[in-house]
């Protein structure tokens, strides 16, 4: 493995990168559970299918959470998280 | 496997950072949980068998309800009936309190038939023992409520939430060494070494126990927060749960079907199934509601240990099941799926005690985890450990040994006292929380090593003295002592002695490492580092470790 510059390292960044995994984690994981709801099977009226939705953002969340960390510095992990939270949102409102 | 450095280095920090903060209330989450695999037989074994009246065959159900609704008013508001189980009496209501709160001063009625088929009552405060387990389990003993909900539940929701970071830092940081060294066991390689191997293959061998775990336990304490998020961000206008316009009409207590049709009807919808328990609800009001748990040896259960059934008790319409073999039951069959994996209430017997190991092997791997810390940060050959260290050394000791003593001798002395109170409930409240603290306190006050010296050897003769107790009333009957009356309040019996065993092992190992092992280390006791010069002449001769 050739050796990594410093600016090629990872950054720990703890705050900035456990915040956005936190709250944009969340919102994310959110949305992908929301994607998951309308247009997954049985759609958005399946009866108790709410409990299985609200089952699915944790491991989505957490996941998320875990893996923050692998961004190369705190700031690129609240950008990447904002771009896919945005693409998520956008789709879920508009077809919704 | 290679893993880049910079990723290993913030990774092994998580893992360490979320490992001390979450290890220590995770471990008493662990222990009081694997016991709580074992709730209905603690309850039994805390409570004379005299409590408890006779089971009657299912035939003579009816007999028993008819005989007890036509003179008692209290159970005309609901009652319970249970089959199969020698530790129930065949039925049961409150005279004071209720199922769905925790009270340490319920009230119960039991029922039952004598041979002639006339009416046996008799009124008890129960033992909450088990339930207090359970809330152990589930809070770690932490008091207080945040809203409607419990505070220490929230605490260990939180501590779950940096247990799964630690479990994905875990898997990384050891992705390196994985294959070369995950069933190694090195004894010779130093203390350290065997303790992170030990750690490691527990870890790893039960990561996916550990991963449903820690996710359920989010879930369970943050389930509101998740619906409400849900609610605004994803489903908007659309209801999150559809309510059916339930049945009001009111019905009167001569129009009850009776127990045999009920019976017959559950065989129809799940011939697989035994009916273990039947909750009448609210019979006097329109919200009437009969639940049933229903047990399957080769099932998936929602609950702790049965599937439910709800029925309305008057026309026997079905409400809400959680093993609605439909297609349209797909949806709460997986959300079962969930919780069963959390109870561990599949694969019958086997399964239970599946999970009682496993979460056993949970408190370990944080005990050891918090052990490599202490090991990892050791000053060699340093006059005196960092504050840290010691009071981290402390912490672990007083808090997670403290919680395990505190409660063998809770039970044990709820044994003893048992008939000198009219509600033994607080005796093992106060009895628990008060040893607890003076537990912690000794801990912090005399060190690691002394209190690990003290508690060992107290959970050692606490869990030994319950089998003993045992043949003492077997012996001396007048003591009003009982002895196990059945398989299961023996089981516990000869768990607590293969406890004892464990926690006598653990003793000596610390003894030894306290007094012979090397003297740079929050085990050593202090004193003889001074007095004994021999030993400290040959610090690193004897790799024994602590437990």
């Amino acid at each position: 493995m050739a050796r990594l510059s410093d600016s090629e390292k990872l950054q720990p960044d703890w705050w900035t990168k456990t915040l956005a995994g936190l709250i944009l984690g969340f919102t994310l994981a959110l949305g992908l559970v929301g994607l998951f709801a309308w247009f997954g099977p049985g759609g958005i009226d399946a009866a108790v299918k709410v409990q299985f939705n609200m089952w699915l953002i944790c491991p989505i969340w957490l996941l998320i959470v875990s893996f923050s960390f692998l961004f190369r510095t705190g700031w690129r992990a609240v950008g990447y998280l904002s771009l896919f939270n945005i693409l998520v949102y956008v789709t879920l409102y508009s077809f919704r | 496997m290679k893993v880049r450095s910079d990723v290993l280095r913030i990774y092994q920090s998580i893992h360490t950072w979320t490992g001390i903060i979450a290890g220590i209330v995770l471990f008493i989450g662990f222990y009081a949980g694997a016991l709580t695999m074992f709730k209905g037989a603690i309850e039994a074994w805390s409570m004379p068998p005299s409590l408890t009246l006779p089971q009657v065959p299912a035939e003579k159900l009816d007999d028993l309800v008819t005989q007890v609704l036509a003179q008692d008013d209290k159970a005309k508001t609901g009652f319970s009936l249970s089959l199969h189980d020698e530790h129930q009496s065949p039925m049961t209501w409150y005279q004071q309190g209720s199922e769905r709160e925790l009270s340490m001063s319920n009230q119960i009625w039991h029922a039952s038939l004598d041979e002639q088929g006339q009416l046996l009552t008799q009124l008890s405060t129960p033992s909450e023992l088990a339930e207090l387990v359970d809330q152990l389990h589930r809070t770690a003993g932490i008091a207080g409520e945040v809203g409607h909900d419990q505070a220490g539940v929230y605490v260990l929701g939180i501590a779950a939430f940096l247990y799964f970071l630690a479990l994905v830092s875990g898997v990384i940081f050891l992705l390196p060494s994985l294959t070369k060294t995950f069933f190694a066991l090195r004894k010779n390689k130093g203390e350290n070494r065997f303790w992170l191997d030990a750690h490691n293959l527990i870890g790893i061998t039960s990561l996916p126990f550990h991963l449903v775990i820690s996710l359920t336990v989010i879930v369970f304490a943050f389930h509101d927060q998740l619906y409400d998020g849900l609610k605004h961000l994803v489903y908007g206008d659309k209801p999150l749960f559809a309510i059916p316009a339930p049945d009001r009409t009111l019905y009167s207590l001569t129009e009850l079907p009776r127990v045999e049709t009920v019976l017959a009807k559950v065989k129809e919808l799940a011939p697989d199934y035994q009916v273990n328990e039947m909750t009448y609800m609210n019979l006097d009001n329109p919200r009437a509601t009969l639940r049933l748990g229903l047990y399957n040896p080769d099932g998936f259960m929602r609950g702790p240990v049965t599937d439910y059934l709800y029925m309305h008790p008057y026309t026997l319409t079905v409400s809400n099941s959680t093993f609605d073999p439909s297609e349209g039951g797909i949806w709460s069959r997986t959300v079962a799926v969930f919780f069963g994996l959390h109870f561990g209430s599949f694969g019958g017997d086997l399964g239970r005690w599946v999970y009682f190991f496993l979460g056993l092997s949970g408190a370990f791997l944080f005990y050891s985890g918090n052990l490599l810390w202490l090991e990892k940060r050791r000053k060699k050959q340093a006059a005196e450990q960092s504050r840290a260290s010691r009071l981290m050394a402390s912490a672990t000791v007083g808090v997670c040994l403290g919680s395990v003593a505190a409660l063998a001798v809770s039970m044990l002395l709820g044994k003893w006292v048992y008939s000198y109170f009219s509600n033994i409930n607080y005796v093992y409240l106060s009895a628990y929380y008060s040893i607890f603290v003076l537990l912690v306190a000794y801990a912090f006050w005399r060190g690691a090593a002394r209190a690990a010296l003290l508690i060992l050897p107290l959970c050692a003769v606490a869990t030994l003295a319950m089998p003993l107790t045992s043949l003492l009333a077997l012996v001396f009957p007048q003591l009003g002592l009982w002895a196990p009356y059945s398989t299961a309040t023996l089981g516990v019996d000869l768990i607590a002695l293969a406890f004892s065993a464990v926690f006598f092992y653990g003793y000596r190992l610390t003894r030894q490492r306290a007094l012979y092992g090397p003297h740079d280390s929050v085990w050593a006791l202090p004193i003889r580092s001074q007095t004994s010069n021999v030993n400290a002449a040959v610090p690193a001769a004897d790799p024994k470790v602590p437990v």
